[in-house]
């Protein structure tokens, strides 16, 4: 077995800042020794206590004028607040659905990191098809697929790592995007087909993501 | 991207991030809200292409470090020489099945200001580590030191309490 893995590469491991090369070496080490593999848990575990405790969601009535503004401010304060009411509702169905998956023994029914096995996968299931793109060399890879229905249509699922997160990509003819606060997501549509990602990782590395499928 | 397109969906972030700042409910509204309007007033200038997120922040912890709070919170201060740190062991595996998040809330209180704010964006915020760097205006490799601090002083402060 090799040799333990430092504070340090736990540490960017877990926030998925650990640079691509030493990620498969840092994850077959993780496999084998129960010590580093715990220390990581007690990482994450941190991690998202920190998030849980931390968080406090604004009050409703923020945007509303508390003092004596300047004319001016008071008009910009209004254009804000304008901007917040029109926003429409918020659709939780996929972000439920990222949270169902993620939160389940099995979340996938192909389990594979090769897009060879997991596309000819989908054949029969879906009535569309799309490509999956080679994921070596960038930050993410592949660990699976399977099929959810939203709306009662059926929609693709791909579960996506960027390091130790887990990024739900959804592709079907008709999918919602959502609007959510806990996590970041981004919606495109290439070919007649939306895509939808979803996960708890930083806004570019979904943007990054979205690079991947472009071609 | 118009600015709302882009600014909105932040609106509770930077909120939840200016509470951690100023530790007021009231003061936390006031920053935000003049956050907006320094970024709308502003938004000409931003560049497409570079980070929005880390610009709002940016903005954000600015406006707060100017402010009075902000310069109180800063005078208090103790100076702390970043490359001085060397990492100190292993993480303690502690388990934090049921953390008392009230615990855990005043362990994030207790942290100097500038430890409280790379732990925040990276594990609330989930901000890359060049992201934080973009929005406090520090090396990425200061990040990474100042995470590794703020995330021992997290662990040692709650196995004192328990």
């Amino acid at each position: 077995m090799s040799e333990h893995l430092s504070a340090q590469t736990i540490e960017s491991y877990a926030d998925g800042e650990l640079a691509a090369g030493r990620v498969r070496e840092t994850e077959e080490h993780l496999r084998e020794c129960a010590m580093c593999a715990g220390k990581l848990v007690a990482q994450l575990q941190l991690k998202r206590s920190i998030r849980e405790a931390a968080w406090t969601l604004p009050p409703k009535n923020i945007l509303r004028p508390r003092r004596q503004w300047p004319a001016y401010a008071a008009l910009a304060a209004a254009a804000v607040l304008a901007i917040v009411v029109l926003i429409p509702r918020p659709n939780n169905e996929l972000a439920d659905l990222h949270t169902t998956i993620l939160a389940s023994a099995n979340p996938v029914d192909v389990i594979s990191p090769d897009r060879h096995t997991v596309k000819p996968w989908f054949e029969g299931k879906l009535p569309f098809s799309f490509p999956i793109p080679e994921f070596n060399g960038t930050p993410f890879h592949l660990a699976g697929g399977r099929v959810v229905y939203v709306h009662e249509q059926p929609v693709a699922y791909l579960m996506v790592m960027k390091g130790a997160h887990r990024i739900s990509l959804f592709v079907g003819r008709d999918v919602p995007a959502p609007r959510i606060d806990a996590f970041e997501s981004i919606a495109w549509t290439k070919n007649g087909l939306r895509y939808v990602a979803i996960g708890d990782v930083a806004r570019a590395d979904l943007d990054g993501l979205r690079v991947c499928f472009r071609d | 991207m118009t600015f709302e397109e882009l600014a909105m969906p932040l609106f509770a972030s930077l909120y939840n991030y200016a509470r951690w700042l100023t530790g007021e409910p009231g003061e936390a509204e006031d920053l935000v809200q003049e956050t907006y309007l320094k970024a709308l007033r502003g938004f000409a200038s931003f560049r497409e292409g570079t980070n929005f997120r880390a610009w709002m922040f940016r903005i954000l912890r600015n406006t707060f470090l100017t402010s009075r709070t902000g310069l109180r919170a800063t005078a208090m201060q103790p100076i702390e020489d970043d490359d001085q740190f060397v990492a100190e062991g292993d993480p303690e595996t502690i388990f934090l099945h049921h953390a008392d998040a009230q615990l855990l809330r005043q362990a994030i209180l207790d942290l100097p200001l500038e430890f409280r704010e790379v732990l925040l964006l990276a594990d609330v915020e989930n901000m890359s580590y060049r992201e934080i760097s973009e929005a406090m205006s520090i090396p990425v490799g200061t990040v990474t030191s100042r995470l590794t601090r703020a995330r021992a002083k997290v662990r040692r402060n709650l196995q004192e309490k328990r």
